[in-house]
Parts: structure tokens; C-alpha cells; sequence
């Protein structure tokens, strides 16, 4: 073996990863080449001295501080609220079914359980948003674009979804538009938008109109609201394109898309779209 | 211990070490703290497939290297294999320099870690992984996907550009539009 050769694999020597057929003869050269023995010992030297001292840097206070709220939340226990409330659900949804065969109204249980149906649909979706608006809100998803305006963040969904995304017109003050990223709502991916009232994050997500559909929503009214572990969820379709909005600011969430002085639709009803 | 706990202690261990390795792959602190956390919201979820074979250390670093491809598709950026290539901006050196003069200088191990972090990020991610992490070549392989020879070639250069710089300072690894030091 040359002394270039044998420089060539020095590094692959001294990490013990040099195979071991090839040490042999890297062996033998060294024994005889005292200039290749020497470039191996200051080698070792440089190692010893320099390499092995040499730790990771320390992860800044602020990251190990959101590491640790982080492994805090996914220690909770994944909420079992929703999972008792459905269950307790299909006790009463057994139970009318019953009764509604024993009473021989064989259409009116059809109707109330497409309605059933649409409603468990509608809480899934929401309970699905609700999840996502917390871990947008506590920084636990980290936002693919910020600092842009509402159009740029239009053009930049462009082509990276499957349904066209138009921001609606937001109407509240003080509504700060925060930024976006592509996230996953149960099995399908929307555009989440995160915006700031009043110190309060709000999350809209751009759903696909046919997961809208599949809803099997009734078509008034038309702003369906409800509340999960304390965020309304507001989710309405409209120019088809179909939108679920999770915030805790209560009766402003309304004003959210309505300004102030806009009346609301007074055909809705007050249970489904309460103004408070 | 149950999978929640096991994971948290992972966590914790390699807390560092991810930060460290998403800085490199980021070069910019703000997307390596979002990039730990989510490497570590990935890890939990999949801390069932954990493969008991490699290291967890390794499994980690893996799953923030896809994190970060699947971030940069989504921003339409480019990874940083594209940035620079392999055969440019370095001596043609056919054999690792003599560190004789460096061993001389008795350097501070902060002026390594500096010099270290002035390497173009595909020789700074095999060297920190090798000399830092301590990770095997096969280890190094697995984690930014690349063969064997890679790796053992992108050590080969990283470390002779790292004694280039730590022998002369002045010695411009680099295109300075290329890189930001964090």
C-alpha cells in the first residue's frame, strides 16, 4: 500500500469503520512507514483534543421551555369527553329506534336519523377543529406562511390543495391575520387560517365543499354553531366553498364575518345560531 | 414504563441534539425550535413503529430529516442538498491534512464548534453527526438517506474544510451568500 492510499482511508481507520479485509494491509503500512504512524498519532492527538470535548449546544431556554408544555399536553389523556358524549349517544339513538319501530313510524325514523346522522357529523367536524385550533393556538403546529396579507396567503394555497382557497371577508376590528399552513381536519387536508381578536386566537379552516356535503347538513340555517369544550364552532358554506371557524371571544365570534351593524338572518334559528 | 413515559424521557435525553441537528438543517433558529416541536408531536404519534433496531437517538434524527423535506415541499423551498454542490468550493486534497499546526495553535473547543458551524450544511450535518452525535457511518446513512459512500466522502471533505479553517481563519469554505451563521 502507497502513503496516499493509506491517507486516503485514515479517517475510516481511526472511526473503526474501515472493513476488515482492508485493515490488514493498512496495518502492515503503517509498522513500516514512520511519516503515515506519525500523521495517524496526530490524528488520535486532534481527536483527543479537539472532537471529543465537542457536545450538542445547549437548545435555548425558550425552546426547552415549549418543549416541555409540549410533552405536558400529549401526556393528557386523549379527551375522553367526546368519546362518553357519543357513547352515551347511541343508548338514546338505540333506545328511539326502538320505540319508533314499535310505534311502526318507519319514515319519521328515517328522517331523524339522517338528522342524527348530520349532527354527529357536524360534532365530529367540530370536535376535529377544535383539536386542531388548540395546537394551532399553542404554537404546537407551526404556521407554513405568516406576516403575509390575506391575498398573498390566497395565492400561496393555490395548487397545493385540491379545492380553490378564498379567504372570506372578515368584518371584525381589530382582527390581526396571523398567518396559514395545510393541516388535517379528521382525513382531510383545508387550509387553516389563524387570526388574533382581542388577544384571542381564531382559527378558520377552508374545508373541501364535497366534505361539506358529506355533512349532510340541512341547507338553513345557514351558519351552523356549536360548542366544544368551551370554543364555538361556527361551520357555514358559502360561493362553494365551505368554512369552519373555532374561537372562545363567545357572541363575537359572530361579528367575526358580520360587522356590528349588520343584522343577522332572521330566519335562523336561536339554538343553532344563538345571538348572545 | 408505557409509551408516554418512555417517550418523554427520549425527549428530554435528545432535546439538544434534535435542536442542534434541526439548527443545521434550518440555519435559522426560529424554524428549529417549530422543527423540534414537530419532530417530537411526529415521534410521539409514531412511538408505536419505534424500530428497536437502531438507536432511538437515530430514530429521531430521522424523523426531523423528513419533517423538514416534508416542510420544505410545502414551502416549495429546496432542500439543502441542492444548494451547493459537493465537488465545489474546497481544496483538492488527496488526503486529510496535517493537523500538526492546529495541535500547535492549542485552538479553544469554542473555536471548533465555530469553525464547524461555517461548513456547507451537507459536510456540517455528516461531520456533527459523526464527531458530535457519534453516529456510526450506517447510522449517518440511514438518518439523510444517502449511501455509505456519500457519507464516508462528505466526512472526507468536511473534516479537511474544517482543518482549512481552523489552520487559517481567513480561509473562505463557502460562498457567504450561501450561508447564515447562526
Amino acid at each position: 500500500m502507497t502513503c496516499s492510499g493509506a491517507r486516503l482511508k485514515l479517517f475510516e481507520y481511526l472511526d473503526g469503520e474501515l472493513p476488515a479485509e482492508q485493515r490488514p494491509p493498512l496495518a502492515d503500512h503503517l509498522g513500516s512507514c514512520p511519516d503515515c504512524q506519525h500523521l495517524v498519532e496526530l490524528e488520535r492527538a486532534f481527536h483527543e483534543i479537539y472532537v471529543a470535548p465537542l457536545r450538542p449546544d445547549p437548545a435555548p431556554a425558550a425552546a426547552q421551555e415549549r418543549v416541555a408544555r409540549l410533552l405536558s399536553s400529549l401526556a393528557e389523556p386523549p379527551s375522553p369527553r367526546w368519546r362518553r358524549a357519543l357513547h352515551g349517544r347511541r343508548g338514546v339513538i338505540a333506545a328511539l329506534l326502538a320505540a319508533t319501530l314499535l310505534g311502526g313510524a318507519l319514515a319519521g325514523l328515517m328522517l331523524f336519523w339522517a338528522q342524527r346522522e348530520a349532527s354527529a357529523s357536524l360534532l365530529r367536524l367540530a370536535d376535529a377543529s377544535v383539536e386542531q385550533h388548540q395546537k394551532l393556538a399553542r404554537g404546537l403546529l407551526p404556521l407554513d406562511i405568516a406576516a403575509v396579507s390575506p391575498g398573498e396567503a390566497e395565492r400561496w394555497f393555490r395548487g397545493k390543495l385540491d379545492f380553490n382557497v378564498r379567504l372570506p371577508d372578515l368584518k371584525a376590528e381589530h382582527l390581526t391575520f396571523l398567518g396559514g399552513r395545510i393541516s388535517h381536519l379528521r382525513d382531510f387536508d383545508v387550509a387553516a387560517l389563524e387570526y388574533r381578536v382581542d388577544e384571542k386566537n381564531v382559527s378558520l379552516f377552508i374545508i373541501p365543499s364535497e366534505q361539506y356535503q358529506k355533512l349532510g347538513l340541512h341547507p338553513e340555517p345557514k351558519f351552523k354553531m356549536v360548542n366544544r369544550q368551551g370554543y364555538d364552532v361556527i361551520v357555514w358554506s358559502a360561493h362553494g366553498t365551505a368554512y369552519a371557524l373555532v374561537s372562545e371571544i363567545g357572541g363575537r365570534s359572530c361579528t367575526v364575518c358580520h360587522s356590528p351593524e349588520e343584522r343577522l338572518d332572521a330566519t335562523l334559528k336561536p339554538e343553532v345560531h344563538p345571538a348572545r | 414504563m408505557d409509551e408516554s413515559a418512555e417517550f418523554q424521557q427520549l425527549a428530554l435525553k435528545y432535546m439538544d441534539s434534535l435542536h442542534n441537528y434541526g439548527r443545521i438543517l434550518t440555519r435559522n433558529e426560529v424554524e428549529a425550535d417549530d422543527l423540534l416541536q414537530e419532530t417530537l408531536l411526529r415521534g410521539f404519534r409514531a412511538m408505536a413503529s419505534l424500530n428497536r433496531d437502531l438507536s432511538a437517538k437515530v430514530w429521531l434524527l430521522k424523523i426531523m430529516k423528513n419533517s423538514h423535506i416534508d416542510r420544505c415541499r410545502r414551502k416549495l423551498s429546496r432542500p439543502m442538498e441542492e444548494e451547493l454542490r459537493e465537488e465545489q468550493d474546497l481544496p483538492d486534497s488527496s488526503a486529510p491534512l496535517n493537523p500538526e499546526e492546529i495541535l500547535v495553535r492549542r485552538l479553544a473547543i469554542e473555536d471548533v464548534r465555530g469553525a464547524i458551524r461555517r461548513l456547507p450544511p451537507v459536510w456540517r450535518e455528516a461531520v456533527e453527526l459523526r464527531d458530535i452525535e457519534g453516529l456510526s457511518y450506517r447510522e449517518i446513512a440511514h438518518v439523510i438517506e444517502k449511501p455509505i459512500g456519500t457519507v464516508m466522502s462528505r466526512l472526507y471533505r468536511g473534516r479537511n474544510v474544517l482543518r482549512s479553517l481552523l489552520q487559517d481563519p481567513a480561509y473562505q469554505a463557502i460562498q457567504p451568500e450561501r450561508t447564515r451563521d447562526l
